[in-house]
């Protein structure tokens, strides 16, 4: 790098300007706005004065609001885990798997993704529900029948179904990149199917699996539609905290402060996971 | 390769048997039936074109594939039950397969780590086993840091220090230059005798199985085409396949016209040649082979042997030691005859030669 302090930037760097341009526009200017907007003063008659204040921070040290943060951070946990206890052995097939078969499984993968979000969770809501086909079954073999909506189990079930495939692909891409013949070393030097995941697979994928759960639980704990219908009134999280902030109690500042809190939290955590593996890598080259 | 003692030798090595293994991967792809063994101690390369069925062969043995019909024996004992990694059968991978997430070190611990054998064993087995392979200052580097042939030892070490009960190679050399490679075929066969281990071998190079073998399985779709010492696979090729594949050979289609009592005639498109062996009825068709370095130049005042053959010279390749000829007989048969690198100024091109060749270097294979 010292050789050659005033390197020049290739010709292509500039293919990144249109996405840049409608990033500023469309997202970082409207974030700023918000982080003012947390700063500003509630106002029964005018929604929010320019005032500055903390006061918006400062109310979010209550009780009821930590019991949201907690149970949102919770919930994004056991989704996150229940995504990678599905998503590795799917990634490990996928990655496996001749070419054909791993198209059509991506295929079936990626499809809940390109159905509506809020389709797809009425389409829970007719599994789950009181005389969903779940709790059908159950009365038909004379059992009582389940709660199976509007509580935690649901959001969970539902996190974990649209956000599976954020676990699968880069998992997948990182087994793809382990040689099929390193596995079978570890084989013949006496491992179990169990200790060549543990010893080959598992370090090997480590930055396949670090990536999908930062995408998992970054998006669980932002979700809104999943877990406002499967959830209830009951299963308050952060995302439906802000949208009645903002719509029902017109509470802009405040829900402001709480997205803004939320922004700085996913980002933070994805820097560190980030800043970690950068230095875990760094480490196996032994430099 | 320092080859001080320090990897104790096991009791008796194990004999390997394999017998009437059948592979099918569909109808028209099967390897087998095929038999061979390994007697304890040796050295058995399985050498054939790739996709001969070697590799296959060898990953039945290490137990990844699992064999259609047949049965592999160690000792006696059949080891088709045991999943590879209850069998102890050591395998070293053409591309080496080290970890690249482990130091040299875990790489060879491995094995003994799964084993929970102690922090002090340990230690003192790795040790021993990277100085085996002579790369005892390795043990804190990664894999990427090591050149192919260091990795290639790395990959023999992690196998040695488990104590294998046999040890097989799937053409362990063919990622290295030609220098390193023929440095590495002298050590892996001085550290295999050392070691007492029996060895399956497998590759394409038939330089390298003549150099390391005690004994050569030759292949070719999914059969044993020979099965015998270097020696006797180079000098009494079985048939055609293994003339042509094991060095190069001259092969002249001939029908047997008669015998004389150590010889037997053949007629080669016109050109009666003596061969020295019996036993071939006359009116066979057959291929009379023999191989380039047995033909001689005649001069002048060295008295014709048992063939003289007058030939013209089509192509002279200089190769510095050698000089390759191509060489057109008067039937029109064409040969090729290696000789002296030295003769180059007087062989040019167009020039007439005359050629002998004893009968004893005449070998007749069945068509």
């Amino acid at each position: 790098m010292s050789t050659a302090p005033q390197r020049q930037r290739p010709y292509w760097t500039a293919l990144v300007l249109p996405l840049a341009l409608y990033l500023v526009v469309f997202l970082v200017i409207p974030f700023i706005h918000i982080v003012v907007l947390s700063f500003y003063t509630h106002s029964p008659t005018r929604i929010w004065t320019p005032e500055l204040t903390t006061a918006n921070y400062v109310g979010l040290a209550d009780a009821s609001f930590l019991t949201v943060l907690a149970r949102t951070l919770r919930l994004g946990l056991v989704s996150t885990l229940i995504c990678v206890l599905f998503g590795y052995p799917l990634a490990y097939f996928l990655a496996r798997a001749d070419r054909r078969v791993a198209l059509i499984g991506l295929f079936f993968l990626v499809m809940p993704l390109m159905v509506s979000a809020v389709i797809r969770t009425f389409g829970w809501l007719v599994i789950l529900g009181r005389n969903g086909l779940v709790n059908g079954a159950i009365t038909a073999l004379g059992l009582e029948r389940l709660p199976l909506l509007y509580n935690e189990t649901a959001v969970v079930i539902g996190l974990a179904n649209v956000f599976v495939p954020f676990m699968v692909l880069p998992l997948m891409a990182s087994i793809e990149r382990i040689n099929p013949a390193l596995e079978e070393a570890a084989r013949n030097l006496g491992a179990s199917w169990f200790a060549t995941f543990r010893r080959v697979i598992l370090p090997l994928s480590r930055p396949g699996l670090i990536s999908g759960c930062l995408l998992v639980y970054s998006a669980a704990i932002s979700a809104f539609v999943v877990p406002m219908l499967m959830g209830g009134a009951r299963v308050r999280v952060i995302g439906r905290q802000i949208y009645d902030q903002l719509l029902i109690s017109y509470q802009w500042p405040n829900a402001s402060a709480i997205a803004t809190l939320l922004v700085i939290a996913t980002t933070s955590l994805a820097f560190v996971v980030l800043a970690l593996m950068r230095r875990s890598a760094r480490q196996e080259e032994g430099a | 390769m320092a080859l001080t003692p320090t990897v104790e030798e096991q009791g008796s090595a194990p004999e390997l048997e394999v017998r009437n293994l059948v592979k099918r991967f569909t109808a028209q792809s099967v390897v087998g039936p095929l038999s061979f063994r390994a007697e304890a101690g040796e050295f058995v390369s399985l050498l054939g074109p790739s996709g001969c069925g070697k590799t296959t062969t060898l990953r039945c043995i290490a137990g990844f594939e699992v064999p259609t019909e047949g049965s592999i024996l160690l000792n006696g004992t059949s080891i088709e039950g045991q999943p590879p990694n209850r069998r102890n059968i050591g395998l070293v991978f053409q591309n080496y397969a080290l970890f690249p997430h482990l130091t040299i070190f875990e790489n060879v611990a491995f094995g003994l780590r799964l084993r929970r054998v102690g922090d002090r064993e340990l230690r003192q087995r790795v040790g021993a086993a990277l100085e085996l392979v002579g790369l005892p200052d390795l043990a804190a580097r990664f894999p990427r840091e090591l050149s192919g042939g260091q990795q290639q030892r790395i990959a023999i070490a992690r196998s040695i220090v488990l104590e294998p009960r046999i040890l097989l190679f799937d053409e362990p050399l063919s990622n290295l230059d030609l220098k390193l490679r023929l440095a590495m075929r002298r050590e892996l066969r001085e550290l295999q005798r050392r070691l007492g281990k029996t060895a399956v071998y497998v590759t394409h190079d038939q330089g390298e199985a003549l150099a390391l073998s005690d004994r050569i399985v030759v292949m070719s779709n999914g059969r044993i085409e020979q099965i015998g010492s270097p020696q006797e696979i180079y000098e009494r090729p079985a048939n055609a396949f293994v003339a042509d594949f094991i060095g190069s050979s001259n092969l002249l289609e001939a029908t047997v016209v008669g015998s004389d009592g150590a010889t037997t005639i053949v007629n080669a498109g016109g050109l009666m040649l003596r061969a020295g062996v019996v036993g071939h009825a006359c009116g066979a068709r057959i291929l009379a082979m023999v191989r380039p370095e047995r033909i001689r130049l005649a001069t002048t005042d060295e008295p014709a042997g048992d063939n003289a053959l007058n030939a013209r010279i089509k192509e002279a390749t200089y190769l510095g030691q050698d000089l390759h000829l191509n060489l057109r007989l008067d039937g029109g048969q064409e040969l090729s005859v290696v000789t002296e690198g030295s003769a180059a100024r007087r062989l040019v091109p167009g020039e007439g030669v005359v050629l002998t060749v004893d009968a004893a270097d005449i070998f007749l294979l069945p068509k």
